[in-house]
């Protein structure tokens, strides 16, 4: 980012950091957290510690970082480094991101940054080039629109339908956030997920994302020696969880055995069982992996600017979901007048009011400036 | 409602706390353990730790007086033979026999008194609170405390996503409970002789030890007594492994098997192989246990010899391998 671009956002960071820092949370056992900034020069200082929500706020206004995180581990001494931090155990977290959800709408809305003369081209169906150079490497930038979001909503109820009937975790220990650019944030404040180490929850990842479901788990086996199987039901029947899931979408029941045995007859075990694991990827849900899994890692803290847009990792309470705007409600920078020079025609809704630019120049709310700055497609001017 | 513990359930869960105050409350003392009638005891206890040693699982049953000396005495014995791979061992047969007097007696429990029992046990050595699932047919663990255990276990039947799993719990049938403890028991076991603190020897238990470290220490340090140095192949395909280099399948073979013949570990072995562009750990997993013959044909693979690895372009002999005709040799001739 350049300097007048970084005068702006700074700007418009500090004064959000300092009218609403109500809208920032605090973690549990804030001391023994470790804290991180990416600044907006560039860079990144890890293994910071806070004692108090005041010791936060403070350095939050003086520093402005351009990104704010905070481990969900919990260290005996968090500002060592990490071999000597001694963990304690760690929030269990989810990230469900709207980029890896392959949505069809995603060319209508992604501008490519050319990564040789940063030329952008607004969104197109053709096949990418350059339209100054002519070079065909480029950096992909999104605009998310709604149907994004809601293909994120979508996995994010899937995820608290999991969380709830399967894990048995207490709707009220469940915190649900907009990531601050495409995508929801899943804290869960249920102490017994703490200790858990990676390959755990690897193995829970494994569980929410239907990887790994075998035939047998519901049944089915295969006849030694063919490509025949035969079905007998487990113990526990098929009424609960991946079993529940699996039969619904197989329409059988515990009565099946035989609709199911011939069903496999017809097509043989090996297609079978490739049918059930497809079935069970679809229905699992499409978390990242490595979010979950890693115990050391830093993640976004609750109530905080995303420097990819300049919104705010805002609380969305579970039951008001479907109703939830992010590009309303977690667009919470102010509306000073500033004026900037765009790369490229662009269209966004933001706080309510659609935006269709196609002049070089414009003079936009703070809040609309600072998100195509944050997206590279505009320059302070 | 008191949960009692009754003399049959201690022959078979010797480790038991209620073992030692039964033992306090009777007036055993160290001293006992030189009157001629303890021979048989001690005899008893010897032939367990050799059998343990030799990875059998004794499941006989005896009176439970004498079940719980033996046990007490076998405790005693290995602490004072010393020799950790003889612990290890006697400890996870100790644990494969518990196992299987947990297996039977969860699966016919349908007394309630007998059930509490279980769910003590289980809940004062592994801090494992299990229940009876509604249909009482099948036991039930908190999903935190399955994961935490399953997790470390490789068969894909373990993964949570292939179990019942329901507001909270995994539902497991009484095999499944007391395989998700057994490596538990095995520590347990083994701390408990680890931490174990003998004032004084009783001379006839010095004996026998001394008799059974003679017996034993060959058969287990055989391997332990580490190769201090790898043969010149061995060498060169940890280095390519170590530069994150791609090593040619019969490289993998000839290392695998090597480390494996040497008594390391299937998950060290499989360590050894990260470092590969292609590494996946559970195709190479399912690969060394396939050498080791714990999975697929049961075939145990052996160490290629020098010759066939040399038309492998796999050898790199040195001075240092003069008259050796596999590299399992090296080393060993020059002592
Ligand atoms: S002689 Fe045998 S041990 Fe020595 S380098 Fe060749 S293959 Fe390896
Ligand atoms: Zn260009
Ligand atoms: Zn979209």
């Amino acid at each position: 980012m350049n300097d007048k671009n970084q005068e702006i956002v700074r700007g418009a960071f500090r004064e959000y950091y300092f009218k609403h820092s109500s809208q920032v949370e605090m973690p549990q056992d804030i001391a023994h957290r470790e804290f991180g900034y990416m600044h907006l020069a560039a860079g990144m200082t890890r293994h910071l510690s806070f004692k108090s929500r005041g010791e936060v706020m403070a350095g939050l206004v003086r520093e402005v970082p351009s990104d704010v995180y905070c481990s969900n581990a919990i260290y005996r001494f968090p500002t060592l480094p990490m071999n000597e931090k001694q963990w304690q155990g760690a929030d269990l977290i989810f990230d469900i991101d709207g980029k890896d959800l392959d949505l069809p709408c995603v060319p209508s809305h992604t501008y490519r940054v050319c990564a040789s003369c940063k030329h952008v081209s607004p969104p197109s169906e053709k096949e990418y080039a350059c339209l100054s150079c002519a070079s065909k490497k480029a950096e992909h930038v999104s605009i998310p629109c709604s149907r994004c979001i809601d293909g994120s909503k979508k996995e994010a109820k899937r995820l608290i339908d999991f969380l709830i009937e399967d894990l048995g975790i207490n709707k009220s220990s469940i915190r649900l956030y907009f990531s601050g650019n495409n995508g929801f944030h899943f804290h869960i404040d249920d102490e017994s997920y703490r200790p858990l180490d990676s390959p755990a929850r690897s193995d829970l990842v494994g569980y929410l994302s239907g990887i790994g479901l075998m035939a047998e788990s519901i049944g089915v086996r295969k006849s030694p020696g063919s490509d025949l199987a035969f079905v007998k039901f487990p113990k526990g029947g098929l009424d609960y969880g991946w079993r529940k899931k699996i039969a619904d979408r197989l329409k059988i029941d515990a009565t099946s055995a035989i609709k199911l045995s011939n069903r496999i007859k017809e097509k043989g075990f090996s297609a079978f069982k490739s049918e059930v694991d497809s079935m069970a990827r679809e229905a699992g849900v499409r978390i990242d992996p490595q979010v979950t899994t890693d115990v050391h890692r830093v993640f976004r803290m609750p109530g905080t600017l995303n420097s990819k847009s300049g919104l705010t990792k805002k609380r969305c309470d579970i039951d008001q979901i479907d109703s939830f705007d992010p590009f309303q409600e977690a667009c919470l920078l102010g509306d000073s007048k500033i004026k900037v020079h765009l790369k490229t025609p662009v269209k966004f809704s933001l706080k309510g009011e659609s935006f269709r630019i196609s002049k070089e120049s414009a003079e936009l709310p703070a809040f609309a400036a600072v998100y195509l700055i944050c997206k590279g497609l505009a320059d302070a001017s | 409602m008191s949960i009692r513990v009754g003399p049959g359930d201690l022959a078979k869960y010797p480790f038991l706390n209620e073992a030692g105050e039964y033992l306090r409350q009777s007036g055993f003392g160290w001293d006992e353990l030189e009157k001629p009638e303890m021979k048989e005891i001690i005899d008893t206890a010897a032939s367990r730790i050799a059998a343990g040693t030799a990875g059998q699982v004794n499941d006989s049953l005896e009176r439970y007086e004498k079940e719980i000396l033996v046990f007490l005495v076998s405790l005693i014995l290995v602490k004072s033979i010393s020799i950790e791979p003889v612990l290890k061992k006697y400890s996870l047969s100790e644990a494969r026999r518990a196992e299987k007097f947990l297996t039977e007696d969860l699966k016919k429990q349908t007394d309630p008194q007998k059930r509490a029992l279980f769910a003590k046990i289980f809940e004062d050595l592994f801090s494992l609170k299990i229940d009876v699932a509604e249909n009482g047919r099948l036991f039930k663990v908190k999903v935190t405390d399955y994961l935490r255990r399953s997790s470390h276990f490789h068969e894909q039947e373990w993964r949570m996503i292939n179990r019942l799993v329901s507001r909270g719990f995994v539902f497991l049938d009484a095999d499944e409970v007391v395989r998700l403890v057994r490596n538990e028991l095995a520590i347990l076991i083994h701390d408990r002789v680890a931490k174990m603190n003998i004032p004084q020897m009783p001379a006839a238990i010095r004996q026998k030890a001394d008799e059974l470290r003679a017996e034993l220490a060959p058969k287990v340090q055989y391997r332990a007594q580490a190769v201090t140095e790898y043969p010149p192949c061995i060498k060169h395909a940890l280095e390519v492994m170590g530069r994150a280099e791609n090593l040619p399948h019969s490289a993998r073979v000839m290392l695998a098997t090597y480390l494996l013949a040497v008594g390391k570990p299937v998950d060290e072995v499989v360590e050894v192989f990260k470092n590969a562009p292609d590494f996946n750990e559970k195709i190479t997993r399912y690969q060394v246990e396939h050498l080791a013959g714990t999975k697929g044909s049961r075939v145990k693979y052996s160490v290629p010899s020098c010759d066939k690895l040399r038309t492998e372009n796999l050898c790199f002999a040195t001075g240092d391998c003069a008259g050796i005709i596999n590299p399992m040799q090296f080393g060993r001739k020059r002592a």
